[in-house]
């Protein structure tokens, strides 16, 4: 299977960050939610990756071309949105996607008039009257009009009210059923990146703290409940990321999860009293502040 | 040298489509101002070379600072530099578009100002001056264009342009103290002296060398971060 995109050893340093060693790819087809926290390295990975940014170290292809030198023919297959990208106020929506349509032959006139009845778009109308959450669905239109192989959206939910976040989520939904769009979102909302991605990356700190297919990321976390006074004994076991007690009680989170774990948390004196599955949003905190790998 | 011609020519349009109207406005005040210069009456002449230098600093400051400052600052660069564009392409397109919307009411209102010395009682000496003026207001604004591209800092773009803007009067001053100037241009011929052709040549040419280095530096760059 190609890659959408493939990086490796990549870094990139700013006076106050720096992206640091990340190797990541994404294979066609493929949907890759990008979590952090702000200033993580998000925006920054995601401009590295449209060919805005050059890397200090490292290597980066995308849809075959190395960036930032082929940056131009790569352009050409990315939608690229972020959550500071605007669009003219004083223009209307028409007006962009005639700028837009001129640029890109693939442009889909029937999708672009759909897209603008679904997300109820006046298209006449200057932007500079649009709420966010129209700016956002506008710019959002104007980047999947074109129909590129690669998405790239950089925090596309943020600051969204719950309805807009709905339909914008249920556009990228259908999206994704295009199987052969990759797509990369970043976002620090886990629940969205649960929702529709494939794989996911936990960035940290300008480093890939993780990165794992989403349904194993699932399966391999797990909270266990334990009693019992053995804490001492397993905290130093790699399969438990981490492990905190409070009394007699013990609490488990383990990043990676096998059948015969509770047995041998028995034999060293826990008793399981309850397994339960991780949602992302534990997951990511965990692996944050444990610094762990999934 | 490998241009997106196509997207640098769209652009370009987009630039002029955003500002066509303010320009147009600029345009109709400076046409104002030559009205009032034509009527060839002292106070006139004064008040409308008044008013003619402000509108067409005020539109060299409008250009810069719309197509490049605002475009920043309200973030709709990142939407341009999304689009299929390398770093020189997006350089080349800033440089002609600004050249345009600048060039064009900039070229209006020079031509306007020599139609007017030479169709009424002015001295037609005049134009030596009014051409060194618009050559100063040239290279304020080349210069200014040079740095908005380079700085990010709003202050330092605002020091840039009013700075090299309001030399326009220590300029004019200076002009009066070189006799062979001074003396053509209160005459009903036009007399190049050599210090003027000088002058206007040195203006002409450092606006182009600034422009071109301009170019130069953003076309080497790799990316645009």
């Amino acid at each position: 299977m190609t890659a959408a995109f493939a990086v490796s050893g990549l870094c990139k340093r700013y006076p106050e960050f720096a992206l640091q060693d990340v190797d990541l790819s994404l294979p066609e087809g493929q949907v890759m939610g990008l979590v952090g926290v702000n200033g993580a390295g998000k925006t920054t990975l995601l401009r590295l990756l449209t060919g805005l940014a050059a890397p200090d170290a490292g290597s980066i292809e995308v849809l075959g071309h190395r960036l930032p030198e082929a940056q131009v023919a790569a352009k050409r297959d990315i939608g690229f949105a972020s959550e500071d990208m605007r669009l003219y106020r004083g223009r209307s929506l028409d007006w962009h996607i005639e700028l837009v349509r001129r640029i890109y032959p693939a442009w889909d006139h029937a999708y672009a008039s759909e897209l603008i009845r679904r997300f109820d778009l006046r298209p006449a109308q200057p932007l500079g009257g649009y709420s966010h959450g129209q700016r956002v669905k506008a710019l959002l239109l104007l980047c999947l009009s074109r129909r590129p192989r690669l998405l790239l959206l950089d925090e596309p939910t943020t600051g969204l009210d719950p309805v807009a976040r709905a339909e914008v989520l249920e556009t990228l939904a259908d999206v994704l059923r295009d199987e052969g769009r990759s797509v990369l979102f970043s976002s620090h909302n886990t629940h969205d990146v649960e929702r529709l991605a494939d794989s996911i990356a936990f960035l940290h700190q300008g480093r890939l703290v993780a990165h794992a297919d989403k349904e194993r990321f699932l399966d391999n976390w797990r909270r266990v409940l334990c009693l019992g006074g053995g804490a001492a004994e397993v905290s130093g076991w790699p399969e438990l990321a981490q492990v905190r007690a409070a009394g007699s009680q013990v609490e488990i989170k383990v990043r990676a999860w096998s059948e015969d774990l509770p047995q041998r948390l028995s034999a060293a004196g826990l008793s399981v009293q309850r397994v339960d599955p991780m949602a992302l949003e534990d997951i990511f905190v965990t692996a944050v502040r444990t610094g762990g790998a999934a | 040298m490998n241009l997106n011609r196509p997207v640098i020519r769209l652009l370009i349009l987009k630039d002029w489509q955003l500002f066509e109207k303010q320009l147009a406005a600029y345009v109709l005040a400076g046409l104002g101002a030559l009205t009032l210069l034509g009527l060839a009456r002292p106070w006139a002449f004064y008040l409308g070379s008044l008013a003619l230098i402000v509108v067409v600093v005020a539109a060299a400051c409008f250009a810069i600072s719309n197509s490049l400052l605002v475009e920043r600052k309200e973030q709709t660069l990142a939407f341009v530099m999304s689009l299929p564009v390398s770093p020189l392409d997006f350089t080349i397109s800033k440089l002609l578009g600004n050249l345009l919307t600048f060039g064009v009411p900039f070229c209006v209102l020079l031509l306007g100002t020599l139609v007017v010395i030479l169709s009424t009682p002015l001295p037609d000496g005049l134009v030596i001056l009014a051409t060194l003026l618009f050559g100063h207001i040239l290279l304020a604004y080349s210069v200014s264009l040079a740095v908005a591209m380079q700085v990010e800092s709003e202050g330092w773009n605002t020091f840039a342009m009013i700075g090299s803007m309001v030399l326009v009067n220590p300029f004019l001053m200076a002009l009066g103290q070189i006799e062979s100037i001074q003396g053509p241009i209160r005459q009903d011929a036009i007399a190049w002296s050599l210090p003027a052709a000088l002058i206007l040549g040195a203006q002409l040419l450092v606006s182009v060398v600034v422009l071109v280095h301009t170019a130069w530096w953003h076309g080497r760059k790799a990316a645009f971060y």
